[in-house]
């Protein structure tokens, strides 16, 4: 594919974003199955009530060693957690090539626009979690 | 209600919300959060939780069609996330200093106002393209599609500086309340810059998987985002999105203006009850 031409940055974004959800979507199934065969959705839902300490498995395990360690153990909700991620992940990968498919493009005010929008992204998603007082 | 008819209901529901979403450009967390809160009984933080990632969903299943097809305006979207990504730290750094319910209440009011250029434009199918000028013709904030009839609508922008502030109200809103940003957007771009009805939504909807993402660190730290719950509503949006996608390409600019502009009243009307306490 000749990256020069305009079109070929629709049909590349267009694949990120296609594959991204597939994926996702491919992993949550997945987990989501693992779940009703091992007989995980046969209690009563026990999250309505809002305690982050007292659920099992509630919210996703964002600590990488937790959730690598429920992955190779075949845990159902590793596997759906790991699939959110890559649905998360999906948007920040379509700005992140962006950068390269404008630079391929020589167009250097979108290099500059995408690479600013990027670093804001991920200091919005890594750091501003993190910083006392933000977030209320 | 057992584990797994919940799982299913919501799987259902979503569906609905992800052809909505991908739509209108907002992304299926107004349908989202207020079924699971008011009808399943789920408390708001796993609803909101729940809605990051449904916004996610649905702004990359359906962009996977709309980029493809040449719908979305990646320029202007690219162009606007400046302010959306900006716009989200500085809700996230203001949230602790504001009122949330006040903030509910005056951006409700605005979305409630900006009904009646809505209402105005009703029954306009493509607008008088401005010229291209200043800014707008520098950042190249013009594009073309075709319309499934084969004709090919080419169309410029104007008032970029307006549809960025315009948009950042829309990233500030995120960062504050992690709802809410697709309908600040989708104005923006219609009002300030112009641009077609279907431009606008899709390329809303294009923006609103960045803004999500940016906020989804702060919900997965908190433990907002259960994976049963977000299990059949990240499934069931991507159905609903595919779905939601290949109806807007077939569908008129007036029929789409119509159905936002219905939404847009329900999103003003749900902002305003939660934030009195009407609703969850």
């Amino acid at each position: 594919m000749n990256l020069r031409d305009p079109d070929s940055m629709n049909v590349v974004i267009g694949k990120v974003l296609r594959y991204g959800v597939i994926l996702s979507g491919v992993i949550i199934i997945l987990g989501t199955v693992g779940l009703i065969a091992s007989n995980g959705l046969s209690e009563t839902a026990s999250y309505l009530n809002y305690n982050p300490n007292t659920i099992p498995h509630d919210g996703i395990d964002i600590d990488p060693a937790g959730l690598f360690h429920g992955l190779v153990t075949f845990s159902a909700f590793s596997w759906i957690e790991l699939g959110v991620i890559v649905l998360i992940a999906t948007p920040v990968s379509r700005v992140l090539i962006s950068v390269f498919l404008f630079a391929a493009e020589k167009d250097r005010m979108y290099v500059l626009i995408t690479t600013v929008v990027l670093c804001l992204l991920l200091f919005s998603m890594l750091v501003t979690p993190f910083i006392p007082g933000f977030h209320a | 209600m057992f584990v797994i008819e919940f799982v299913f209901l919501i799987f259902l529901v979503s569906i609905f919300a992800g052809i909505f979403g991908a739509i209108v450009g907002l992304g299926g967390g107004i349908v989202v959060i207020p079924v699971l809160t008011i009808l399943f009984g789920v408390d708001i933080h796993f609803a909101i939780g729940a809605s990051i990632v449904a916004i996610i969903g649905t702004s990359s299943g359906a962009a996977s069609t709309y980029v493809k097809d040449k719908v979305t305006n990646l320029r202007v979207g690219m162009f606007l996330e400046l302010a959306s990504a900006s716009g989200a730290i500085v809700g996230a750094a203001i949230a602790a200093y504001t009122n949330s319910a006040a903030l509910g209440i005056i951006f409700g009011s605005i979305l409630l106002i900006s009904l009646v250029p809505m209402v105005i434009k009703i029954g306009e199918e493509i607008p008088e393209s401005p010229e291209l000028k200043g800014l707008a013709k520098r950042l190249g904030l013009k594009g073309s599609y075709t319309e499934k009839d084969g004709r090919v609508i080419e169309y410029n922008s104007t008032r970029p500086a307006e549809g960025l502030a315009g948009t950042a109200v829309a990233g500030v809103l995120s960062g504050l309340l992690g709802i809410g940003g697709g309908a600040f957007k989708v104005l923006s771009m219609d009002i300030a810059m112009k641009l077609p009805m279907k431009v606008s939504t899709t390329t809303s909807n294009f923006m609103i998987g960045v803004t999500a993402a940016a906020s989804a660190g702060i919900y997965l730290a908190r433990g907002d985002v259960d994976p049963l719950i977000v299990a059949p509503v990240a499934l069931g949006i991507l159905v609903g999105a595919a779905v939601g996608a290949r109806v807007l390409l077939r569908s008129r600019n007036t029929t789409i203006r119509k159905v936002f502009a219905v939404v847009l009243a329900v999103a003003a009307a749900e902002m305003i009850l939660s934030a009195l306490g009407v609703l969850p």
